[in-house]
């Protein structure tokens, strides 16, 4: 175990640079916590608490989301965590067309966020339902439900697109 | 007309009970479901797939059911692993199992009215309409009634960055006596909306009905309409499906491995885990296009040659053998992380027997069942592997099936590579018989995956069941945390690595 803590002070640090994640996701507008999103750091002093819910997604989009957490991608890096408390969040990240079981789940946790808050809905199938949409049990989309103030879309958007579009989405709704 | 390892046997409403208790001896129930196929020849259907233990076989019991007379004896009491798919049926048929044991709806919250959605006669707009956001859900959880008694209530939001599901523990101190869980949130009508698609567009719906288990779905699914179809792919596109098949094995496996720290809240453990899925994620990207494996399943084959990718493959996977290789040992190492698997989370042999018990959850606990060599399919006859059992069925049992799988999915690739796979990629896809039918299955990740299609008289889908390993798997996460202590739940839980969305459809 030592070693273990040994090696990983000094070892090579796997976390991708700002630079491999503007590949990775196109382009990358503004950087992360640094000079672009300066408005956002003024509201949100450069820490953004996400609630993550689900709505009936397939899951891809939770474990892409997942992902940002892990040491590849790193987000809490700019600021960025995910909170299990929906009081504690800035943002809610919808997943999901929204399953009629979830619509109430789904309002009651926007509900209980304090103001400001702003809702993005992550994934095609949040967006208008994808590859869901127009089934029986799905409402075809977040915005039935909640007010969406931007989409990511793709299906799932990988952890780095994730990243790029939260930053850009933060940045217009702190306009 | 049906393919060669399929045989229906009629029988009638009251022999049906009596005959899957004597095949269930010997027997394991693969999936039982129904189908409305009045349009055909005037009956509602129920099936029962068994396959013989040891034998590339699927004995498929089956009954008809007149309309005006759809209830039977239930064969839950005889055979326990029955008692969600009669629940389903009476939810999404209003076909009822007499006897039950367990009155409440499964798949279908309060919320909907009463309408059988998956009857043919029943539209979406039926259904939409039948919803009522307002009524009162009347369903009650089971209770532990005594001194001391108390119960969490969990869900369906959880903590974490996961699926939703309602938990409800009945605990005294610490120790859990009960668990009952109550999922189906995420249900969105997926079967139905098979239906309405054509089987061609069914593909990209099965890669969604669970995001980590997208390739398997969809190979079931197109292994169901090619055998139904007479399709016979060529041995190039079935070593392609195999390989990614293994491909999703391996990046499940060892995320599941490294996810269990998380459950122990084992930092750097969970930490190193995620950087070895992510490389193979990444090498899923670079192959196919999609980090999920999507895309490249179609009807009548595949759209890419991922050995066109061999040197990648290759590279790649030496880096994750040798960091895998040395994951494991530092967690055999890490005692405060292995002791807490160790004797945690229980699954008998009898129960998971007798519940169903599918995937590593059952190799875990002594039964030796891997749909790859029990029914031979794509490459895997020519593969000489075996099926990794252990015996104890604690977590750490499920961790080390795992290990030994991911190992042996290395050496499953590396022979692959090894062979020349003649063929096209891609054969055109033929007609789909009117009332045809087939099953289709592979071992996924989580477990055996079914599919079961007809086709109704002009060829178009009548009926897509889809069967996933959580479905199965579930029930048995109340059994595994009878006596165990609340905090070790999120730690049982991660060890089955179910999935929500599968199991809700
Ligand atoms: S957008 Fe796609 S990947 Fe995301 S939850 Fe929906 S179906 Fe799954």
């Amino acid at each position: 175990m030592l070693k273990q803590i040994i090696l990983n002070l000094f070892g090579k640090k796997p976390a991708l640079g700002r630079d491999a994640i503007r590949a990775m996701s196109g382009d990358v507008a503004g950087e992360p916590g640094a000079s672009g999103p300066a408005r956002l750091d003024a509201v949100f002093k450069r820490s953004i608490r996400i609630r993550q819910v689900d709505a009936g997604s397939c899951n891809a989009c939770e474990w892409e989301c997942t992902a940002l957490g892990n040491p590849i991608y790193d987000v809490s890096r700019f600021g960025i965590d995910f909170t299990a408390s929906p009081r504690h969040a800035d943002v809610i990240l919808v997943t999901g067309p929204v399953s009629l079981g979830m619509a109430g789940a789904l309002k009651k946790t926007y509900l209980a966020m304090p103001e400001p808050k702003i809702v993005i809905a992550c994934g095609d199938c949040a967006k208008d339902g994808g590859v869901y949409r127009g089934a029986y049990g799905v409402l075809d989309g977040a915005a039935a439900v909640v007010p969406v103030d931007g989409y990511i879309p793709g299906c799932p958007p990988n952890p780095a697109e994730i990243m790029k579009c939260i930053m850009d989405i933060l940045e217009s709704a702190a306009k | 007309m049906h393919p060669e390892n399929e045989k229906y046997i009629e029988l009638s409403a009251a022999d049906f009970p009596r005959k899957c208790a004597e095949y269930s001896r010997r027997h394991f129930l693969r999936t039982m479901f129904a189908a409305d196929e009045r349009e055909l020849d005037g009956y509602f259907r129920v099936y029962a797939v068994f396959s013989p233990m040891g034998e590339d076989r699927f004995d498929i019991l089956t009954m008809k059911l007149r309309e005006d007379a759809l209830a039977y004896g239930s064969i839950t009491p005889l055979v326990p692993a029955a008692h969600w798919y009669e629940r389903e049926m009476r939810d999404m048929f209003g076909i009822i199992p007499e006897g039950h044991p367990d009155p409440r709806p499964l798949c279908l919250h309060g919320i909907y009215g009463d309408v059988y959605p998956l009857r043919r006669d029943v539209t979406t707009d039926d259904i939409k309409k039948s919803v009522d956001f307002s009524r009162e859900d009347g369903y009650f959880f089971m209770r532990v009634k005594g001194e001391g008694v108390y119960e969490i209530p969990v869900g369906p939001v959880h903590a974490g960055i996961i699926e939703p599901g309602h938990f409800r523990f009945s605990a005294v101190g610490e120790t859990i006596y009960h668990l009952d869980p109550r999922l189906f949130f995420t249900h969105k009508g997926t079967e139905k909306l098979f239906e309405s698609r054509g089987f061609e567009n069914g593909v990209e719906l099965a890669e969604r009905i669970s995001g980590v288990s997208s390739f398997s779905h969809s190979s079931a699914y197109c292994m169901a309409v090619e055998r139904m179809a007479g399709m016979d792919i060529s041995p190039r596109a079935k070593a392609v499906r195999t390989l990614v098949i293994e491909l999703e094995r391996l990046y499940n496996h060892i995320g599941d491995i490294g996810n269990m720290c998380a459950g122990t809240g084992f930092a750097l453990g969970y930490a190193k885990g995620a950087i070895l899925k992510e490389s193979l994620m990444a090498l899923n990207a670079r192959l196919t296009g999609s980090r999920y494996l999507r895309g490249i399943n179609v009807i009548g084959g595949v759209t890419r040659d991922v050995f066109d990718a061999a040197d990648d493959v290759i590279s790649t996977l030496d880096g994750v053998k040798t960091g895998f290789k040395h994951f494991m040992e530092f967690l055999l190492d890490s005692i405060s992380h292995i002791e807490r698997l160790e004797g945690t989370g229980l699954l008998s042999r009898e129960i998971a027997l007798k519940m169903g018990a599918t995937g590593p959850a059952a190799r875990a606990s002594g039964i030796s069942d891997d749909i790859r060599r029990a029914h031979p399919h794509l490459s895997y006859g020519s593969l000489i592997f075996e099926a990794h059992t252990y015996q104890k069925g604690d977590v750490y049992s499920r961790m080390m099936v795992r290990r030994e799988e991911a190992e042996c999915s290395f050496s499953i690739i590396d022979s692959l590579i090894e062979r020349r796979h003649e063929g096209e990629l891609r054969m055109p896809a033929g007609k789909f018989p009117a009332g045809g039918s087939a099953l289709g299955y592979t071992e996924g990740p989580r477990g055996s995956v079914f599919y079961w299609i007809k086709a109704s008289g002009d060829g178009s889908p009548l009926r897509v069941k889809v069967r996933s390993a959580s479905f199965c798997n579930w029930p048995l996460v109340s059994y595994a945390i009878h006596g165990n202590i609340v905090p070790d739940f999120p730690l049982v839980n991660k060890s089955f690595n179910l999935s929500y969305s599968g199991c809700d459809l």
